[in-house]
């Protein structure tokens, strides 16, 4: 229904990014008011770009600064080139860590994303004490991780905390949680979605808010079984936000660093040391600054590659 | 000189983009009413700004601060007192002093004043040193405590508590399992087996998030066996016999189930949790540990050192310090109020404010300190035999705060702690990855 | 698609009342069955999500180690508030907060909507730019944004803090507000040019009127960075009267040992206002909360 042929690059990526069913302004109209609008643009945008030049470009620059030379925090060094990034890229722990940060990432987006949609379908039934669920479900996201983390370290870290207890009184063993390096780097994982589902939930719910019911009316008629119905028009139909909801998780989940640290600062012996948990080690506990700032801009760089794909997949189904 | 002019760069750098920033964003925040921040190591009227750490509960700050605003110089200066939070403390300190609003005098992380130094940022001691010649309380110093402060240039630092790592045990353990107390390591074997039989754990320690009573175990057992990290050249030396042996020893202990096998997970909370709950039988630990965890039994006892096979005993320590910077008003005043702050020491530990040693003698002996026989305990047989991080060196430097609590080390003992690699292995990496970080 | 009956943010019916109408029917024929069944299942999922959460709260109402008292006591948390500056803290958490909250959306939805009405290369340039600058950690921009704000005097003030947190929310709530300003059909403002409005007019008076369910989301977004941010306060926070929450949560964390008593009733404190905030803002929330923003309908 949208003419698209009137858009550039851009706004078209825009609507891809916010699916919106809206029509566009046709050309005509734009030229009548580009002048003005040009002009208002630049106000409404000005505000932003004084912000994301003082908080986030000059950090940037410090950053690239740091990254290419040999100082520390108070001094810049010597300017080293891409040295610090081969150090890096030639440790064994960054590849491991980016190793972990991918299965942390993984798991912690589609893992809250399944969790968080189970519980949307569930709750947009009609439940008693529906809405008290609702906000009650919102809480792991709402707690602080110092606290959070602590009382899942109380629940799991020594053979005699409770889950350890429950399994062994069930004949499985103690499983320690915290310290088998599998065990650990799962425990982080479960944590991680513990933490994030809430958001899935939230974004889901509001998408499965616009589906309209007479679709399923009319499908059942058809005679399509509730699986159908929902990987052929529920999933499809919020295709769009879980896409956005997908992209946004990413950055969370690459970009966390509470979560983890809080939990087993990275360990046992590096079991569950991401991206951002080895930078942050290597800048503030082995105070080589270069090599842990070229660390976080690798892994800057990764989660724009990683972004721009899940855009594709965005635009993919606008299309659609 | 380098580092001067490479500095200079760095400030004058941020300074520009700073001022350029702070002119075009002066007029819109001016309405929003400024800051509070002061400038400079003083702040207004040339007062010496102070940090300190959180060191035990709010009552030591409350009495800290009291001490320090109780200063007044010759020249009627005056001091505040700033508590600063152990999360990210470097990151705070760092900042501060490049934007020169750090502090002119603060205690902090054992070796931060070596890092500072090496940033050109400290203004040693020396004449603080003088002043307390002259005073009498230099000689009042326990023995040894202010050696490892003193570098090329002068001293870095003055040592104001000592954080002992010692032996404790707890006393009914012992008693149930029928087993007498380690005095080497074959015993401490021994022990460990008979306590494990009672489900008590003979080796405690702890490797958990901000938990580094593992780190410490573990270079503690290689200098009681006559090793350590660096040696008496201050190099790093990690491969030598005694090492290996010690770390074979603890990967016996490890194997025996004698180290708890989730102490890789453990924080110190998890630790105090173990020994207030009567699972830990034997481990390394602070000072005045029943307080810390909470245990009013009496049954918590600091152990006899124990001796290594070589017949070494050596435990580890680490003095904390207090350093001046060179941006403050008055370097005069600073040391003024350095030696009025050593001082006053006495109250924190009359009021038993303090989980750490005295490093004044006249302290040791104030009745608030030595009715503790633990605390006399510690002072006559663990203080004597303790060495800093720096091993068989004498002097610490910048690079045991990489050491300490740095990755290389954090994945050494918690490797040997999982019993997941041999003591060679873990050495060698241990030893590359240290090489990597520090700075020759 | 009969979807885009719901496309007008105003009719967009909260999820909790969606069902009312249509799905009558579906439910009667699910039956009661169905429905407490769903009860019970959504009961224990909860109640086994809410542990962790149960613990903090029941410490938070145990007696400390030094009490008197026994059973479960409000003590802690009036200690709390007796004994340290919680009450300061608290206030300060709430002015930089909802400053936060007010100042991103008033920068993130004009920049919204440029990118969601601007067709130009150097809007669409400035949009990637968002995405890519806000991808580097916060824990490695601390230290050079100390340097500058200790340079304009905005270092140990909620004044310094706010900027950031709104510095940091800016670039999601930017997006966010785009997304939604796409689902609000331009023919709105179309009429309104032709009503003689202008660009700036027709945004105000026309999108942003019927925001309100965008606005709501990104606020929230916005409300929960900043309310729980410790990493960016520890740094740039030094006087204890103008912590906020969660630095005065650090404060309790000491060299040798921990209050947890304390930081369990801080935490339960810390709790309580966003929890206030969704309990309040459910119905607006479910539909065009942040998902619902962004899903665009």
């Amino acid at each position: 229904m949208s003419s698209t042929t009137a858009e550039s690059g851009l706004a078209r990526a825009r609507r891809g990014v916010a699916p919106g069913g809206s029509g566009t302004a046709p050309g005509k109209r734009k030229s009548k008011l580009s002048a003005q609008a040009t002009r208002t643009f630049f106000w409404l945008l000005l505000p932003s770009v004084i912000l994301l030049v003082l908080i986030h470009g000059y950090p940037l620059i410090e950053a690239a600064i740091q990254a290419t030379h040999d100082g520390n925090l108070l001094q810049t060094g010597n300017f080293v080139g891409g040295e610090n990034f081969a150090t890096v890229l030639s440790s064994a722990a960054f590849w491991k860590a980016a190793q972990f940060t991918l299965w942390f990432t993984i798991v912690g987006v589609f893992g809250s994303w399944l969790v968080g949609l189970g519980l949307a379908l569930l709750l947009r039934t009609k439940i008693p004490a529906g809405n008290t669920f609702k906000v009650l479900l919102l809480l792991p996201w709402v707690v602080p991780i110092v606290v959070s983390s602590t009382a899942w370290n109380w629940l799991v870290a020594t053979p005699d905390s409770l889950i350890p207890s429950i399994f062994r009184n069930l004949g499985l063993g103690t499983p320690l949680f915290l310290a088998d390096p599998t065990l650990a780097a799962v425990t982080v994982m479960m944590f991680k979605v513990w933490v994030s589902f809430p958001f899935m939930m939230m974004m889901t719910s509001a998408a499965l808010a616009s589906v309209d019911n007479t679709v399923y009316e009319a499908a059942s008629m058809d005679g399509a079984s509730r699986w159908q119905q929902f990987t052929q028009i529920t999933l499809p139909l919020i295709a769009r936000s879980t896409y956005i909801s997908w992209i946004l998780m990413t950055i969370f989940c690459v970009n966390d660093f509470p979560t983890i640290y809080l939990l087993t600062g990275g360990g046992p012996v590096n079991a569950t040391t991401s991206l951002v948990v080895l930078a942050y080690r290597t800048v503030f506990q082995d105070f080589a600054t270069g090599p842990g700032v070229a660390i976080a801009f690798l892994m800057t760089m990764t989660l724009v590659v990683i972004s721009v794909i899940l855009y594709r997949q965005i635009r993919k189904s606008s299309v659609e | 000189m380098n580092v001067q002019s490479a500095e200079n760069r760095s400030f004058s750098r941020r300074g520009f983009l700073g001022l350029t920033a702070a002119a075009a964003s002066v007029p819109l925040l001016a309405a929003c009413g400024g800051g509070s921040a002061s400038q400079g190591g003083g702040g207004a009227g040339g007062s010496i700004k102070f940090w300190d750490m959180p060191w035990a509960t709010p009552a030591y700050n409350d009495a800290a601060k009291g001490i320090a605003e109780g200063f007044s110089g010759a020249k009627g200066g005056k001091a505040s007192y700033q508590i600063i939070q152990w999360a990210n403390f470097y990151q705070t300190f760092s900042s501060a002093i490049a934007s020169k609003t750090g502090p002119a005098v603060s205690t902090g992380g054992g070796f931060q004043a070596f890092q500072f130094e090496q940033q050109g940022q400290i203004a040693y001691a020396d004449k603080v040193i003088e002043k307390l010649k002259s005073n009498g309380q230099f000689d009042d110093f326990l023995p040894g405590v202010l050696d490892p402060f003193k570098s090329d240039k002068g001293y870095v630092a003055v040592p104001w508590q000592l954080d002992m790592r010692v032996f404790w045990y707890r006393k009914s353990l012992f008693e149930k399992a029928n087993v007498a107390l380690p005095t080497d390591w074959p015993s401490l074997l021994e022990a460990g087996k008979a306590l494990k039989k009672i489900g008590a754990v003979g080796f405690a320690t702890g490797a958990g998030t901000g938990n580094n009573y593992a780190n410490h175990s573990m270079i503690m057992m290689m200098v009681n066996n006559g090793g350590g990290v660096f040696n008496k050249d201050g190099e790093l030396d990690l491969l030598n016999d005694r090492n290996v042996e010690a770390m074979e020893f603890v990967l016996e202990l490890v194997s025996n189930g004698i180290v708890d096998p989730a102490a890789v997970s453990y924080t110190t909370d998890n630790m105090s949790a173990q020994w207030k709950d009567g699972k830990a039988g034997f481990g390394l630990f602070q000072v005045n540990v029943p307080q810390r965890v909470g245990d009013t039994s009496g049954d918590l006892l600091v152990a006899d050192p124990i001796k290594g096979p070589h017949g070494d005993k050596a435990t580890i320590v680490f003095p904390n310090n207090i350093m001046m910077y060179t941006n403050t008003p008055s370097q005069e005043a600073s040391e003024d109020f350095l030696v009025y702050y050593l001082g006053q020491l006495k109250q924190l530990w009359q009021k038993k404010l303090m989980s750490a040693l005295p490093v004044f003698k006249s302290i040791t002996e104030i009745p608030e300190f030595a009715d503790d026989p633990n605390n006399v305990k510690i002072v006559k047989d663990w203080q004597p035999i303790a060495k800093t991080f720096a091993s068989q060196g004498n002097t610490l430097n910048a690079n045991l705060a990489a050491l300490d609590g740095g990755q290389a080390l954090n994945q050494f003992s918690q490797s040997i702690i999982t019993g997941k690699a041999d003591a060679k292995t873990a050495l060698q990496t241990f030893q590359s990855g240290l090489e990597s970080v520090l700075k020759k | 698609m009969s979807a885009v009956l719901h496309a007008h943010p105003e009719s967009g019916p909260a999820l909790g009342i969606a069902e009312t109408g249509k799905t009558r029917k579906v439910l009667s024929e699910a039956g009661m069955r169905g429905r407490w069944w769903r009860f019970v299942l959504i009961l224990v999922i909860t109640a086994i999500v809410l542990v962790p959460i149960m613990v903090t709260v029941l410490l938070a109402f145990t007696p400390g180690p030094n009490s008197t008292t026994s059973g479960l006591t409000f003590e802690n948390i009036s200690n709390v508030f007796s004994k340290t500056l919680a009450g300061t803290w608290l206030q300060n958490s709430l002015i930089t907060t909802l400053a936060t909250v007010v100042v991103s959306v008033a920068v993130a939805a004009p920049a919204g909507y440029v990118l969601s009405r601007g067709r130009s290369k150097a809007v669409s340039g400035y949009s990637l730019l968002l995405f890519v600058m806000q991808s580097l950690p916060i824990i490695t921009s601390v230290v050079p944004l100390f340097i500058l704000f200790a340079g304009m005097g905005l270092v140990d003030n909620l004044l310094g803090i706010t900027i950031i947190y709104v510095g940091s929310t800016m670039t999601v709530a930017t997006w966010m507000m785009a997304a939604y300003f796409d689902s609000i059909p331009i023919s709105l403002e179309e009429a309104s040019w032709i009503d003689g409005c202008s660009v700036f007019g027709s945004f105000t008076k026309v999108v942003l009127r019927n925001s309100l369910p965008g606005v709501l989301s990104t606020a929230i977004f916005a409300f929960l960075l900043a309310w729980n941010d410790y990493l960016v306060a520890i740094v740039f926070l030094r006087s204890n009267e103008i912590f906020t929450l969660p630095m005065g949560v650090q404060s309790f964390f000491q060299q040798n040992a921990t209050d947890w008593t304390s930081v369990m009733a801080l935490a339960v404190v810390m709790m309580l206002p966003p929890i206030i905030v969704f309990a309040t803002l459910n119905k607006y929330f479910s539909v065009g909360g942040i998902g619902g923003s962004l899903a665009g309908r």
